[in-house]
């Protein structure tokens, strides 16, 4: 299926071999579906090990897993956010088979109304929709478990998951349509979904983002046309209803369900209210999922626009008053002029099919198409005003009904694209959502217009990826005791790193219960070693190993105790037992190890009369012993170390030689790679064979 | 140094009057909350008067009148006129509350301090917010971003939290930790650590009762309903009484009872309409059910709302239910009904909320209740008889000599303008003056010849006598004729605009048709007093139904929210003093209990300062994961950017040795199923230590309660015999941590 979409260039699968530097802050954007298409809207995108998924459509006018984005080019259970910006079969239709039948386990949201439409939306889709048991790409089940998944979000509420932060805005369009806005360390990026800048009669405009994004993957379906004005529209499309009943026709509306059809009831409801003679001519809409949607439409009234707002003051404008709903063709007493918008919008089948038919050799009779057709379509055909129609039925039938095409789709014109894009002024902008020439041609009157801006515009196409790099700049907030001078150029910071999502702060660690919801902690060991000899004895064995072991008495008790090395304090507790106690660290663990370990051995074996000489002479041998292994060591480095004169070790490697003076650790040599890696090789070795040295001191 | 903050109080503190204090932010005033008791007593504002003209912002978090009932009068008297921010419900619902306490009083009373259209005219520059919607303000508080958050207890309630510069002052007030029918608990506690939190006491000594009281609310309902008494529940206008319908609803349909319930407000139908398309503000279940089912919980089946009282008079007698405003039962509905049903032994009057100080409803709630109460009962009657013609004389006199007055300000202002040009260009010129005087009052015995000629237009100076006027429709011409103004013949873009024109104008909410009759009446009419004294007969309960949180709740969420500092308001004064101690013991060491006007600097004395990290050491850092976090330990050189900018690079010398730290939380609860699972023996014993096998005892030692800025890090100690065990347990204990 991927050699579909042209050819992928590389699989976003491989991840486990990224490009080894910069890997995190590339941004990579590869539209599923929608790329130089139409249709099931689905775009990709991935920055700092993030993954977002916007829109998740099918495209309608496939059937089957061919109608689904390529999902089969991702891996869906890295996807952390998936984002849906309305309704629409394009843009949500695939979204139950995503979440049911595939690995993704990130989380998804979408706006209250675009949830309570989309599952009536769907389900009317899985009941309609005639294709075999096999080819479902889900049931009702899926769509019913779908809703627990989905979360919702409010317009410009901000949302954090796993630090990536996201918003919405009003898109216009239909009801519940957003726009989103996400941010990922401080890169945003704009994904207008479909969108438009006019306000209509219930639907806000699409709002101007506060921030600029870097970003702005932005819809193209209209190219560089240009709409009419609004209401240039709304008055050929009364005034053609208004001539045709007159005259004693009925007028045919076919348009989808939801969306503009809305739109279009509450045209004429508000003409019909103006136009009292009129009110005698019934209005229909034909449409059970229409008026299942109603209650949204009704509830929802805070989505839309102030005008609707105002109009709810008094009554809810989505209570029709000269609209009544019809169930079916049965039902509908068709005698004199009546005005009817039935579904579907494109005349294929069903109820606005049949009332075409009924109707079509009529000449008073009218079919006003409101909105983008697709080619293939009855709807389409008839644009063209053709003398005959074929009838389902495979008779051809005379077409004498007028036809008129007034388009009220929300989408941006080619002015609203780029006085939006203008004003937003994104630094790149990637086009979806169009088909290929329309796209082609916006992208090259876009360039011209904004040439002095320095803008990217890319066309990617299915499975293509847009790569960028974002050189994010790494802040940090030092704060707390750590920040109560700011330290000058030079000096050093050492600290706790926090990170949350993408903020980070430095801290000391006695401040980090402060500041996080972490918090540090002390552990206290204390330890009971049985013992019965003197405590004198430890003490002096001790003083062999260690260069601090202060005699002290317990104040409390007047015990005899002792500390080791500042760390470890020895205390004897009865005759038979002494008690350790220290702060756990790992350095006070090993000290505290060894005394153990003394302590044991002194138990097991009598003291004996140590002496000092002997002691003095096993330093030597040590110390003779320490030379060997370093020797030993250099030669298993460098290979030939010979010792020279005056002490000094003599190190050859490939013609170089290098002089090193094992006293002070002084290396000599021309060479001064080979002179740094003897110094460095020498420092290692000593710090292993050489005592500890006392930091605490 | 942190962002500089100060707490001023201007009403509220130490006792249970409404709230309204002044946060300053960086020298940003804002006012949070303007609130005022059913008394409306304007002695309440007098320090918020002081400071009116200096506020740059309002916030107003929830929809009552303790909350927001000062804003109509604060705008109007004190010009107050900064920006006021709300969550769109307690906006909305708010303002019906103002309409419904307006609508009320002046029923009983000659209510001056303010006008509906005061109330409309403060409610129309209220910026309406989304939960979690960052607000960048500009200007004046550039930098300053505001956020509203899920706080419960009302619709649309809200906890504020104000940043800046990574800093957090969060207000809460009157928060609801459950879930209830028609709300989500509140979003306080996924709050951690803010600079400063200002929260109230006001419910820190009460602690809710177990659930049962539910059925307590239900059985006493239903039990004077079947003896044939009459409940009345004294609600506010358009808060919790939502939650009760919803209770009241659920139940009737669970029992299928057929006694009518009674919504009565001078606002109810339109809080219900409006309540019906907030469902994005409400709870998961509504939201939940409303998506899969599209039930919208609030098309009410058992409920009945009315808007007047001649509407319940006028239903069927029988037992019967009725919610009416106000809670207080200083006015309203709720106050007649009361002193109608008091003296009937069968009847019943549930209070869901403790009553504000002072009022009736406190009066009755007291223990044991008062047997009789004085209350005084007002009504609006129209005049009549020689009230009426005096009434009436009084109104003509008045209308003469201000109509008198009005043609010489008019004549002589006609003769200075139009004395040159006899073109008289705008012959309807409306007198002002007159527009208010009521049309209907005609006086037929003379005088009002001259008046009634005049009402509408002033006659030309230049005419003699009073004369309708004339004007000459004078065309322009030029070469091509007459000259034609093009946009007479635009089409105008207001077909669609007409509907909206024909409300925006308008009042900004909507009122029902018997409020607006009431409003637009202007029939003369007085008000009748009279005193008596009712027999408290009727039984009276006290549920609590205020959905805030309790005590209890309130310090399990300020123990979790470990503000670094703390501001305590708004709560009776033992309860402050309560909350103050076990917050200093439990919280943080820094409370602060200001007076009225007194103001407190609750500046963080952090400090802090930003670097660059830059790529070279960032690439050096492991960092590893900790729950949210992310830690490492970084040692650093300070050097410069190009743009002057602090950064920190690697070190170049040897890095210093640093004390090892341990980093992470333990539990003892979560630590020993963890010891089992290894195959240890493990019980609690005596003070909160933890037994490991048969010798070795874990225990934290410290306040291991307190989280706030006093204490240090948590002391764990491990104690034992030298044994194999030991060294295992300590190994486990060593994994629990990360060390740095």
């Amino acid at each position: 299926m991927a050699s579909m979409g042209g050819q992928p260039p590389s699989s976003l699968k491989r991840r486990d071999a990224p490009p080894v530097s910069k890997e995190g802050d590339q941004l990579i954007i590869t539209p599923l579906g929608a790329g130089n298409e139409v249709g099931r809207s689905c775009v990709y995108m991935s920055y700092k090990g993030k993954t977002v998924l916007f829109d998740c459509g099918i495209h309608p006018a496939y059937s089957g897993m061919s109608a689904l984005p390529y999902f089969d080019e991702i891996d869906p259970s890295i996807i952390d956010v998936l984002l849906i910006t309305h309704f629409h079969l394009d843009h949500a239709a695939s979204l139950p088979y995503f979440l049911e039948k595939t690995t993704f386990k990130g989380r998804v949201f979408m706006t209250h109304a675009t949830k309570a439409i989309y599952k009536l939306i769907l389900t009317d889709y899985v009941k309609v929709s005639k294709v075999s048991v096999e080819d479902m790409l889900f049931d009702e089940q899926d769509i019913n478990r779908s809703m627990d998944k989905i979360e919702v979000l409010d317009f410009h509420q901000t949302v954090e998951v796993n630090g990536i932060k996201f918003w919405c805005y009003t898109a216009g369009h239909v009801l519940g349509a957003a726009m989103f806005m996400v941010d990922i360390a401080g890169v945003r990026v704009l994904y207008t979904g479909d969108y438009s800048r006019e306000e209509d009669r219930h639907l806000r405009a699409a709002e101007l983002p506060q921030f600029s994004p870097d970003i702005c993957i932005i819809e193209s379906t209209y190219g560089v046309q240009l709409h009419q004005p609004r209401h240039i529209r709304e008055k050929r499309f009364t005034d053609v209803i208004h001539t045709t009943i007159s005259q004693g026709g009925r007028v045919l509306i076919p348009a989808f369900a939801l969306g503009r059809a809305q739109e279009l009831l509450l045209i004429l409801d508000e003409y019909w209210s103006n136009h009292p003679e009129l009110h005698n001519i019934p209005i229909y809409y034909a449409s059970p999922l229409a008026k299942k949607c109603m209650t949204v439409y009704q509830t929802y009234i805070l989505s839309m626009n102030e005008r609707i707002r105002n109009q709810f003051a008094s009554s809810n404008p989505f209570k029709f008053k000269h609209i009544s709903p019809l169930n079916s063709i049965e039902d509908f007493n068709d005698v004199g002029p009546s005005v009817v918008m039935a579904s579907p919008g494109g005349l294929q089948s069903g109820l606005s099919r049949q009332l075409f038919e009924r109707w079509c050799s009529d000449k008073k009779n009218a079919c006003v198409i409101p909105g983008y057709v697709v080619v293939g379509t009855l709807a389409k055909t008839i644009i063209s005003e053709p003398k005959e129609v074929t009838l389902m039925n495979g008779l051809i039938a005379p077409l004498n009904m007028q036809v008129h095409y007034i388009s009220f789709s929300a989408h941006a014109d080619y002015a609203q694209t780029s006085t939006f894009l203008k004003e937003l002024m994104p630094p790149n902008i990637i086009l979806v959502h169009g088909e290929s020439h329309e796209m082609g041609r916006l992208k090259t009157k876009l360039t011209t217009e904004l040439a002095d801006c320095n803008t990217n515009i890319i066309t990617p196409k299915n499975c293509q990826s847009v790569e960028m790099y974002f050189n994010s700049e790494k802040m940090a907030k030092t704060i707390g005791r750590l920040a109560e001078k700011t330290p000058e150029i030079g000096e050093t910071v050492s600290g706790i790193l926090v990170k949350k999502g993408f903020t980070y702060q430095i801290m000391a660690p006695d401040d980090l219960h402060i500041f996080s919801q972490l918090s540090a902690a002390n552990i206290t060991q204390r330890i009971t070693i049985p013992y019965s000899g003197a405590f004198g004895v430890i003490k002096y064995r001790l003083e062999q190993i260690y260069e601090s072991v202060e005699s002290l008495t317990d104040e409390e008790s007047g015990v005899a105790t002792m500390r080791v090395d500042d760390r470890v304090t020895l205390k004897q507790d009865s005759e038979k037992h002494i008690s350790m106690h220290w702060t756990s660290d790992p350095i006070s663990d090993m000290v505290s190890d060894s005394v153990v370990a003394l302590v044991l051995n002194i138990s097991r074996e009598m003291p004996k009369v140590i002496d000092e000489s002997e002691a003095m002479k096993s330093e030597e041998e040590s110390g003779r012993k320490a030379e060997k292994v370093i020797h030993a060591l250099l030669v298993s480095l460098f290979g030939d170390v010979k010792l020279g004169e005056n002490g000094k070790l003599v190190i050859r490697v490939d013609g170089n030689v290098a002089y090193l003076d094992k006293q002070s650790g002084d290396v000599e040599s021309e060479n001064e790679g080979l002179k740094e890696r003897v110094r460095t090789a020498y420092r290692r070795i000593q710090s292993a064979v050489k005592p500890i040295p006392l930091i605490a001191a | 140094m942190g962002t500089s903050v100060q707490v001023t109080p201007l009403c509220g503190v130490f006792n249970e009057n409404p709230l309204s204090y002044l946060v300053s932010i960086d020298g940003f005033n804002f006012l949070i909350d303007c609130g005022w008791n059913d008394h409306f007593d304007p002695s309440l504002l007098q320090p918020l008067s002081k400071v009116a003209s200096t506020i740059d912002a309002v916030l107003l978090s929830h929809s009552d009148t303790m909350h927001l009932g000062a804003l109509p009068y604060a705008v109007k008297q004190f010009g107050l006129n900064a920006p006021v921010f709300s969550t769109e419900p307690a906006h909305r619902m708010g303002l019906l509350t103002m309409y419904d306490q307006f609508l009320s009083r002046r029923q009983v009373s000659e209510f001056e301090l303010f006008t509906l259209d005061d109330i409309d005219s403060a409610f129309q520059n209220v910026t309406r917010l989304t939960y979690s919607q960052n607000y960048h303000l500009s200007g004046k508080g550039e930098g300053i971003v505001i956020a509203p958050h899920m706080a419960g207890h009302l619709l649309g309630g809200t906890v504020w939290k104000i940043t800046k510069d990574g800093e957090d002052v969060i207000y809460a007030v009157d928060y609801n930790r459950r879930k209830e029918k028609h709300l989500n608990g509140t979003v306080l506690e996924s709050f951690v650590r803010p600079a400063v939190l200002i929260t109230d006491a006001y419910n820190a000594l009460n602690n809710q009762p177990p659930r049962q009281q539910r059925e307590i609310f239900q059985d006493s309902i239903s039990k004077t309903l079947k003896a044939g008494g009459n409940v009345l529940l004294p609600v506010d206008t358009a808060g919790r009484v939502l939650e009760l319908i919803l209770i009241l609803e659920d139940y009737w349909a669970e029992h299928s009872l057929n006694y009518p319930i009674y919504f009565l407000t001078y606002v109810s139908s339109s809080t219900i309409d409006y309540v019906k398309s907030f469902l994005e503000w409400m709870g998961d279940s509504i939201t939940k059910s409303f998506e899969t089912s599209r039930d919208n919980a609030f098309l009410l089946k058992y409920v009945t709302l009315l808007i007047n009282k001649s509407e319940l008079d006028n239903a069927p007698d029988g037992p019967k239910v009725v919610l009416a405003s106000m809670a207080s039962l200083e006015a309203g509905f709720s106050h007649d009904i009361f002193v109608e049903w008091a003296s009937e032994v069968k009847n019943l009057v549930l209070f869901t909320e403790r009553g504000q100080y002072g009022t009736l409803a406190r009066m009755l709630q007291a223990d044991p209740p008062p047997k009789a109460v004085k209350v005084t009962m007002s009504r609006r009657v129209p005049l009549a008889g020689e009230e009426l013609i005096a009434y009436e004389e009084e109104q003509n006199r008045l209308k003469k000599e201000e109509t008198l007055k009005a043609s010489l300000i008019k004549e002589e202002e006609s003769k200075a303008s139009h004395g040159p040009d006899n073109d008289l260009n705008d012959p309807m010129i409306i007198d002002t003056n007159n527009a208010h005087a009521p049309l209907d009052v005609v006086d037929p015995h003379g005088g009002g010849f001259r008046d009634i000629f005049i009402d509408g237009f002033v006659p030309p100076s230049i005419s003699v006598a009073p004369m309708f006027p004339l004007y000459d429709t004078t065309s322009e011409w030029d070469d091509f004729g007459e000259v034609i103004n093009p946009d007479d013949y635009v089409i105008k873009d207001e077909d669609m605009d007409q509907a909206a024109m024909n409300f925006g104008g308008n009042l900004d909410g909507k009122l029902d048709e018997g409020a607006a009759s009431l409003m637009l009446d202007t029939k003369p009419s007085k008000v009748v007093s009279n005193e008596l004294t009712v027999q408290v007969k009727c039984s009276l309960i006290y549920l609590d139904y205020e959905g805030r949180a309790d005590g209890r709740s309130i310090k399990t969420i300020l123990a979790h929210v470990a503000p670094l500092k703390l501001v305590l308001i708004h709560g009776s004064a033992e309860a402050t003093e309560h909350l103050k101690q076990h917050c200093l013991k439990h919280v943080c060491p820094y409370v602060y209990t200001p007076q009225i006007e007194e103001t407190i600097d609750v500046t963080s004395d952090l400090c802090a300062y930003k670097v660059q990290l830059s790529e070279k050491l960032m690439s050096n850092v492991l960092f590893k994961k900790l729950g949210d976090y992310e830690i490492a330990w970084v040692d650093a050189e300070v050097g410069k950017t190009e743009n002057g900018m602090m950064s920190l690079l690697p070190i170049s010398t040897q890095a210093p040795h640093h004390k090892s730290v341990l980093v992470g939380d333990l539990k003892m609860a979560d630590f020993k199923p963890f010891l089992s699972s290894q195959g240890i023996q493990v019980e609690f014993a005596g003070g909160g230590a933890l037994r490991c096998g048969e010798y070795v005892t874990i225990r934290k030692v410290g306040q291991a309660g307190q989280k706030g800025g006093g204490s240090g890090p948590q002391q764990i100690v491990i104690e034992g015999p030298l044994c194999d065990d030991y060294y295992k347990i300590r190994d486990y204990l060593y994994s629990q941590f990360y060390l740095q």
